[in-house]
């Protein structure tokens, strides 16, 4: 039995290179230059006693500081799943494992570099530190991980398994893994390899107040055109949104797989928001994040537009996400009607 | 000896990432596992591998650690009876 | 809650140190083998560990799946895509077939058997660069997929022990929930120097044959393998007049919640991983013939499965073995590797035995040693385990 109950987005945080755990991007975004940009780390100390944090590299308290701080305003402490997407997962400790295995031998290695390496190690601290036994999952698909990660908790929602999700994606680097990410064509020219950490909060049946609503979403890999177009149709059922939320980074190539959309939704504003927040395998739960945020305000802000120009979202904004021209992403964000805010 | 003991409370701190402890404030006598600082069997780990690093001191089992990492006094014991390096 | 939806499973594919394919998996079962022994293949110092090793090199694989020579390939996605080639083959899906199939791969290590190797070569010789594209885990599901054809939908799930186990829960989601007809579920993960090293620094591997369940256990033994179910609609397997060779009645994954690398000693994630499997198939517990456990053989994990099982099955405890004797801890890929397993106990009707095992424990349960079953097994439970307490079961139903 399939449940329709819509599915609210009870709050959205973030760790990156604009300022952290706020929404001031939206009206004073810090701009960069440059190859590589580490994000700007909050206090830690007010989420992570320092016993707790002795072991956790940056992206596990990133992590950790935006989940508690998505619980906290979604007003849930015990979420009923708890899924979780990154790219290369804790890189900074893999780095350090590896480069001492490689170049002092396979002795006197350390656990804790080791342990923090693993992938599903951000899911099940969060798991740990809220004390929540509820389903528990890690996505590692690339730049698609934040998507894979959604999709599972829609499904989860659909069966009607679970009430609240926690759905975040983090992804660090380190000049070295900023090198290869280059090397790998994952962050092409004209991009800054940037970190992020998102977590969003959702839940079906809350009379608390919500950013918006999540009415559906669609991935595939390497879809042929009648599919792209039948995945739209689907989403936005003849009712065109405001706005779409974008992967498009100011790279050529990148840029041009989101050509389609303009054949499909003629007219409808390409939101951006790359040049603000860089690009790494977390980018496009940045993108979500930003689509969720507008539709809280009931504004799409002037830096998010190709025309400078501010947009009242009342249609919706649908986001799509494409990675390596072949995995595409859609879901569509809806502004909550009467009385959500 | 107290030389020793202090530098052993340095490495500690810094193999464990202690940000917040300075060695006057660990206790001598004062239990490392459980109360006092609060480690756990990662921390008994680390600290075997700080053990073979620094000292040349090898622990084969795990369970033995515990014992030996009671205390600073006993750790420091047992490296200066034993230490290879 | 049951759903409406059943989970059919219309083939399955499997390598590991045991065997290549079914055929010889069974047979090493059945002739109570073990495939665990000195390190053969991985090139690493620390050849005092026994490990349970696929039986092939790279260079062999690569030749039995017609890959070119030079062709930027990894071992965990060779043998995934053997296991991968045998199960497509028994479901009788063909390329055309897998524009409407989605690919889940549960893997942790991904690509690392190469990165390890080339490291010093992308950092100081800016060469080897091809091997950067194939270090992480979603590239490696792609590779294995891409061989065969294009899938409508690929991810890779990541969480240790269980991530093959939580591929086929979420397989199984995505046709109950009607999203998907055919969903191709599992896990690869091969061996490499970097988690031999890692399990090292926890001081969880035996020095010798590992032996789970047992008073005297002192670890675990790595293997390696890979392993993939079809999991099939019944509207989608009658369209196709294909037979299913088992059900997916049910399954559960919980969150242990206690430590990054060590169970609960009450088995807390295990008991409701179980739990919430028997409740989602509408099972009770005296309906299970046959768990096939983690098992792993550390003095932690078999204490707490064995907490965890007795809280739930109490006098009602069913035949128990651990395979991790036979086929050495797969990792990632031990939730489809053991459910291929506890596929072939359901069609050919024994129950694996707890290979190694002498001594009880004061505190587990005593594991089966005998292979033939006093009954016909119906439903096995197959448990997956993982670092931060990431638990899931799954339920195998023999069909009619």
């Amino acid at each position: 039995m399939v449940q329709d109950n819509k599915i609210k987005i009870l709050s959205a945080k973030q760790i990156s290179i604009q300022n952290p755990l706020s929404e001031e991007w939206m009206e004073s975004p810090l701009a960069y230059t440059g190859s590589y940009v580490p994000a700007i780390d909050p206090e830690f100390r007010q989420f992570i006693s320092a016993g707790d944090a002795r072991r956790m590299g940056k992206l596990l308290k990133r992590a950790l500081a935006t989940s508690l701080s998505a619980l906290k305003e979604g007003g849930v402490e015990n979420p009923d799943a708890i899924i979780t997407g990154t790219g290369f997962g804790s890189v900074e400790n893999t780095e350090l494992f590896l480069d001492a295995m490689v170049r002092e031998g396979e002795q006197m290695l350390k656990p804790t570099q080791f342990m923090q390496s693993t992938h599903n190690t951000a899911s099940s601290l969060i798991g740990i530190h809220t004390r929540s036994h509820g389903y528990n999952s890690t996505y590692t698909q690339k730049g698609m991980s934040f998507d894979c990660a959604l999709y599972d908790a829609w499904l989860q929602f659909r069966l009607g398994k679970i009430k609240t999700a926690l759905v975040g994606s983090h992804d660090e680097m380190t000049p070295v893994f900023a090198g290869f990410m280059r090397k790998a064509d994952h962050v092409r020219d004209c991009e800054i390899c940037s970190e992020a950490a998102v977590s969003v909060l959702m839940g079906t049946g809350q009379d608390t107040p919500a950013y918006c609503t999540l009415d559906g979403m669609v991935i595939l890999n390497r879809p042929d055109p009648d599919e792209l177009a039948d995945a739209v149709r689907s989403l936005t059922d003849g009712n065109a949104p405001s706005a779409i939320m974008t992967g498009m980074s100011g790279n050529a190539e990148n840029d041009s797989w989101y050509g389609f959309l303009v054949k499909l939704l003629p007219n409808i504003p390409l939101l951006r928001y790359k040049h603000l927040f860089g690009v790494n395998f977390s980018s496009s739960a940045i993108g979500f994040y930003t689509a969720a945020c507008c539709l809280k305000k009931g504004l799409i802000p002037a830096c998010l537009t190709n025309d400078g120009n501010a947009i009242i979202p009342e249609g919706g904004i649908l986001t799509v996400n494409i990675v390596e021209d072949r995995h595409y992403s859609i879901s569509l964000l809806k502004p909550i009607l009467c009385g959500g805010l | 000896m107290e030389e020793m003991i202090l530098k052993l409370k340095q490495e500690i701190i810094e193999v464990l990432n202690l940000e917040d402890v300075k060695p006057e404030d660990i206790d001598n006598d004062a239990p490392l596992f459980g109360e006092g600082l609060g480690l756990d069997s990662i921390d008994a780990l680390e600290l075997i591998v700080l053990m073979e690093k620094n000292y040349g001191i090898k622990l084969q089992d795990p369970a033995k650690g515990k014992e030996i990492f009671k205390s600073i006094n006993v750790m420091a014991d047992y490296i200066q009876k034993n230490r290879t390096r | 809650m049951a759903q409406n939806r059943s989970v059919l499973i219309t083939g399955c594919g499997i390598i590991c140190a045991i065997g290549n394919g079914k055929e010889e998996v069974l047979k090493s079962l059945l002739a109570n083998r073990t495939g665990i022994g000195p390190l053969k293949y991985l090139k690493t110092t620390h050849t005092e560990f026994p490990v349970g090793e696929v039986k092939m090199s790279d260079t062999e694989m690569e030749q039995a799946m017609g890959i070119e020579p030079g062709t930027p390939v990894t071992r965990t996605a060779l043998m995934g895509m053997i296991a991968l080639h045998e199960a497509l083959g028994e479901a009788g899906l063909d390329r055309d077939d897998l524009k409407e199939c989605s690919f889940v791969n549960g893997t942790t290590v991904g690509g690392m058997d190469k990165s390890e190797q080339y490291y010093t070569d992308f950092i100081e010789n800016d060469t080897r660069n091809e091997y950067i594209k194939t270090h992480d885990c979603g590239s490696c599901s792609e590779m294995i997929a891409d061989r065969f054809g294009r899938f409508r939908y690929i991810t890779t799930i990541s969480t240790a022990c269980s991530s093959a186990a939580n591929a086929v829960e979420l397989g199984a989601d995505m046709i109950r929930s009607g999203q998907a007809d055919i969903v191709v579920a599992g896990g690869s993960e091969c061996i490499t120097k970097f988690h031999l090293n890692g399990f090292n620094s926890l001081m969880i591997l035996d020095h010798g044959q590992c032996r789970p369940f047992d008073a005297e256990r002192a670890g675990l033994n790595l293997g390696e393998g890979a392993a993939y179910l079809v999991l099939e609609s019944a509207e989608s397997a009658a369209r196709r007049g294909v037979k299913p060779v088992a059900l997916l009645s049910g399954y559960g994954n919980a969150c242990d919640a206690f430590h990054q690398t060590a169970s609960s000693p009450d088995g807390e994630g295990a008991y409701l991983a179980m739990s919430k499997a028997l409740a989602d198939a509408e099972l009770r517990p005296s309906d299970i013939d046959y768990i096939n456990a983690h098992g792993t053989g550390t003095p932690n994990n078999d204490v707490s499965e064995s907490q965890a099982m007795k809280r739930l099955f109490g006098d009602a405890m069913p035949p128990v073995s651990s395979t991790k004797s036979l086929t050495g801890h797969t990792t990632s890929a031990s939730g489809s590797v053991e459910a291929v397993i506890c596929i072939l106990a359901l069609r050919n009707g024994f129950v694996p035995v707890n290979y190694a095992w002498a001594n009880p424990m004061d505190d587990g349960i005593v594991p089966n040693m005998e292979l033939k079953p006093s009954h016909q097994l119906r439903h096995i439970l197959c448990n997956s385990f993982g670092f931060g307490g990431n638990d899931s079961s799954v339920i195998l139903t023999a069909t009619d």
